[in-house]
């Protein structure tokens, strides 16, 4: 080709999506090309208004605005403006203006099409909507993922083994002891004609028989653990994984249809992959002093790292650093149980926003609470007090910084029996005052890390069915959650506000990860759904009232496309040895991702339009 | 004023006179109306490489254009061509356009070129960047191959510029008026100077810029040289 035109050609070459298009192409594209100069505050669509073109700016910038005035998006040199292509403005041209002086390469769209009529994934970027072309963005991100990761998502049914073995709840202790050791495992389903009743392993024949000088000759009933967790074998590793390190147990039974299909076990999951969120929990649990543990949390910034590196989505990265923040505490909480004693009535450790929701990352600010039996005793409250503190120092010391908002166990307020929890949820419910609603984003996102499960599950049955009939609380909510607006894109090096200032920074968590959890929160609160994790709260509302299966598809998208760079930028930082961040400088995003930035913006900013004028 | 008028009268009369092929077929065309708004004006932007400023005794290297119209540089048709010449390149010429004697020898005859050359500039007003030189060297050519000199109807950026400059009454560097620094002023991108094409098509762009102002009242009659 011509220097002269290779100047041009190599220009619009390096542009997004074009830059996926061979150079003979690109040659015929430039052959396309007619060169305009549009003066600033000029309007674009009254100096064309023939055929619709696709314009490539070359210099200078351009606005966007809708029908009333809103500036939607800002054009600067290298960036492509289509708005003129979109099928919408067939009859109404859109309302663009030059900011600056403009020099404009304008290709004709039909003669365009014709061009990249072969290469779909650039006719996908013209065609398509942002939640199109963030769902196949987040496909691609996802098979690579799996591709990538072994143990998170792989299902149970990949390293369970069978058949179990099992034993007759009426044959003795010595015949279980026997029985185990001759096929080699540490654990038995007891069942009667194969109908699961519990489980007996190692630890309860030391523990329950020969430490209490149990005769070896009582059936193994006795000694059996009956309410037996077990998993369903659809789960995940990563299912898996989280049961036992709630319940704190090594042996996991498989079922398929409540039938036994085999066991799966500690062991299997740490042999399918190696330095991995397993074997830190295993290590933990191990772990007999809080010096030991601190020296453990400094894997966890090398395990997300690694994590990220590997390609493994941001989700199980969230899943798989919360798990092990659960097993810290929980290893903490053991520890001051023995050296406090037995707690005087029963309690629960919870932890609270992204923790609870499972979406925590390395170096985060521990957010936890307790909740104490109603039985509580003004006596009782040192104990408390001081579990509190020996937990709250320890996750201290690995690493999990004080929360600057208080929101501890250690803070008399949040250490509260059952009956004052449940009045709190009241009284937030149903006079939502600002300050009632600060503590909304923390508080209805609450899990149970130790202790007995049903303290909260009680507190937040209770509380859904109030918030789901609550439209005045759901409103405030909403309006609240409204204050964080996504930007609109990106103008040259600078993030763009829906107000049409620039910003030297992108705030990925503020921006565009706090708004996505304040809706899926809104929704699982209006629809008495009491998951707290993120995308299964969009799962789940997912075709309700609250939300159209499509939308809760795109904002699955939009949070998992934010998260991932969210992941990857505090990897980057870290491995740097730097302390990781939300904040993106857009030079350091590519263009292709400022792209798929304003997609997963746009996704959002429509959710919350319309729950905007739903209220 | 009765200079400006007397352009389509040349036409005319040379039209009678030139033997049949491309000058003929070229003066055939009527020129714009003088009153022709800007954005209607058919302008061919034009830039020539040569081996000097002579036009008598130095030779033209290659020839680039772009059609200007309704303030539109379509890319399509634009037009580069290398000439062949007679007799080696001066080394410092080689580097200013970059043109070798190898690239030089798979150029086309210098009939051909100021055919093609004719054929687009039917009809239309030359833009140019300095029009001594393009004037000066085609009228030259068209000497050589059809014994006569034509005359072309000419917009020149640099002398639009220079009437803004002057008007203001201040001392100025000549250098200001160059193509590139007129486009930077303008805030043009930079671009690949001493292509011929190239330059065509920075000065169209200059063009476009110098007279996006006040594009309702701007006519033919005010640019021309």
């Amino acid at each position: 080709m011509d220097s002269a035109l290779s100047e041009i050609s190599e220009f619009i070459q390096a542009i997004p999506p074009l830059d996926l298009l061979p150079s003979n192409i690109i040659e015929q594209i430039v052959k396309e090309i007619s060169i305009s100069y549009v003066r600033r505050g000029q309007s674009l669509s009254a100096t064309n208004n023939e055929e619709a073109n696709i314009y490539i700016l070359r210099k200078g910038a351009l606005s966007y605005f809708s029908e009333d005035e809103k500036l939607l998006a800002k054009y600067s040199e290298g960036e492509i403006c289509s708005a003129f292509c979109l099928s919408q403005h067939r009859h109404t041209p859109p309302n663009i203006a030059s900011d600056e002086d403009t020099l404009l390469y304008g290709i004709n769209y039909n003669n365009f099409q014709q061009l990249i009529k072969e290469y779909p994934d650039v006719i996908a970027y013209f065609q398509h909507t942002s939640e199109q072309r963030l769902n196949k963005k987040m496909l691609q991100v996802n098979e690579e993922a799996i591709v990538n990761s072994s143990l998170l998502n792989s299902p149970i049914d990949n390293f369970y083994h069978s058949p179990v073995v099992t034993i007759s709840p009426n044959k003795t202790i010595q015949q279980a002891a026997i029985l185990m050791t001759e096929q080699g495992f540490s654990c038995l389903v007891v069942a009667d004609n194969e109908h699961p009743l519990g489980i007996v392993t190692d630890k309860d024949i030391r523990r329950r028989c020969v430490a209490q000088g149990l005769s070896i000759k009582q059936p193994v009933s006795a000694i059996m653990t009956d309410d037996m967790t077990t998993i369903d074998i659809n789960s995940t590793a990563y299912d898996a994984l989280m049961k036992m390190t709630q319940k704190h147990i090594h042996h996991l039974p498989v079922t398929a249809n409540n039938q036994l299909k085999g066991m799966v076990t500690v062991t299997d999951l740490m042999n399918n992959e190696g330095q991995n969120a397993v074997n830190i929990t295993s290590v933990i649990h191990k772990a007999t002093s809080v010096g030991e543990l601190t020296e453990i949390s400094s894997m966890i910034p090398k395990l997300q790292i690694r994590m990220a590196k590997l390609g493994t989505t941001a989700d199980h990265v969230g899943k798989s650093i919360s798990a092990i923040t659960m097993a810290f505490t929980i290893r903490l909480i053991e520890m001051a149980e023995k050296l406090l004693g037995p707690p005087p009535v029963p309690y629960a450790w919870l932890a609270a926003g992204s923790q609870a929701r499972q979406e925590q990352f390395a170096h985060s600010d521990q957010d936890n609470a307790l909740i104490i039996s109603n039985d509580l005793k003004p006596e009782h409250g040192y104990w408390f007090k001081d579990l509190a503190t020996f937990v709250s120092d320890g996750l201290a010391a690995c690493g999990f910084i004080y929360c600057p908002g208080n929101v501890m166990a250690t803070n008399p307020q949040w250490c509260k029996t059952q009956k004052q929890w449940s009045q709190y949820f009241f009284q937030w419910i149903n006079t939502p005052e600002p300050k009632a609603l600060m503590h909304c984003s923390t508080f209805f996102d609450l899990t149970t890390v130790y202790g007995d499960n049903q303290l909260l599950e009680k507190v937040r049955t209770k509380m859904l069915k109030t918030t789901k009939s609550s439209t005045l609380f759901i409103a405030h909510l909403s309006r609240n959650a409204l204050n964080l607006r996504p930007p609109l894109g990106f103008f040259r090096d600078f993030v763009l506000k829906q107000n049409g200032e620039n910003k030297a920074t992108l705030d990925l968590k503020h921006n565009g990860i706090a708004p996505i959890v304040d809706l899926a929160r809104i929704y699982a609160l209006s629809e008495g759904i009491s998951s707290v994790n993120t995308i299964e709260r969009l799962k789940q509302a997912a075709g309700t009232p609250s939300l159209s299966t499509a939308s809760a598809a795109n904002l699955v998208d939009a949070f998992e496309f934010l998260s991932m760079l969210r992941m990857v930028n505090q990897a980057d930082k870290l491995q740097q040895g730097l302390q990781p961040n939300n904040y993106l400088s857009p030079k350091d995003i590519s263009k292709l991702e400022r792209e798929h930035l304003k997609d997963a913006f746009k996704v959002i900013k429509t959710m919350q339009d319309s729950r905007q004028s739903t209220y | 004023m009765r200079w400006l008028i007397g352009y389509e009268a040349q036409r005319k009369r040379m039209l009678a006179r030139a033997p049949k092929g491309p000058l003929h077929d070229f003066l055939s065309v009527p020129f714009p109306l003088l009153y022709t708004p800007v954005d209607q004006i058919p302008i061919l932007a034009v830039d020539f490489e040569t081996t000097g400023l002579d036009a008598i005794q130095d030779k033209l290297l290659s020839v680039g254009c772009v059609e200007l119209i309704q303030r539109q540089i379509k890319i399509g048709t634009s037009y580069h061509q290398i000439i062949q010449t007679q007799g080696s390149l001066k080394a410092d010429n080689v580097t200013i356009h970059q043109i070798t004697d190898d690239q030089k020898d798979q150029g086309k005859p210098l009939a051909e070129v100021v055919a093609a050359l004719l054929k687009m500039l039917a009809g239309k007003v030359m833009l140019v960047h300095f029009a001594r030189i393009e004037r000066q060297f085609l009228q030259q050519a068209c000497i050589e191959l059809y014994g006569m000199a034509p005359v072309f109807p000419i917009i020149d950026t640099l002398v639009i510029a220079k009437k803004k400059l002057d008007k203001r009454d201040v001392a100025y560097d000549p250098s200001e008026l160059r193509l590139s620094a007129l486009r930077a002023k303008y805030q043009l991108p930079n671009h690949y100077a001493h292509n011929a094409l190239n330059d065509a098509i920075a000065t169209a762009e200059l063009l476009l810029a110098q007279t996006s102002k006040k594009n309702e009242d701007l006519t033919l009659q005010q640019l021309i040289l």
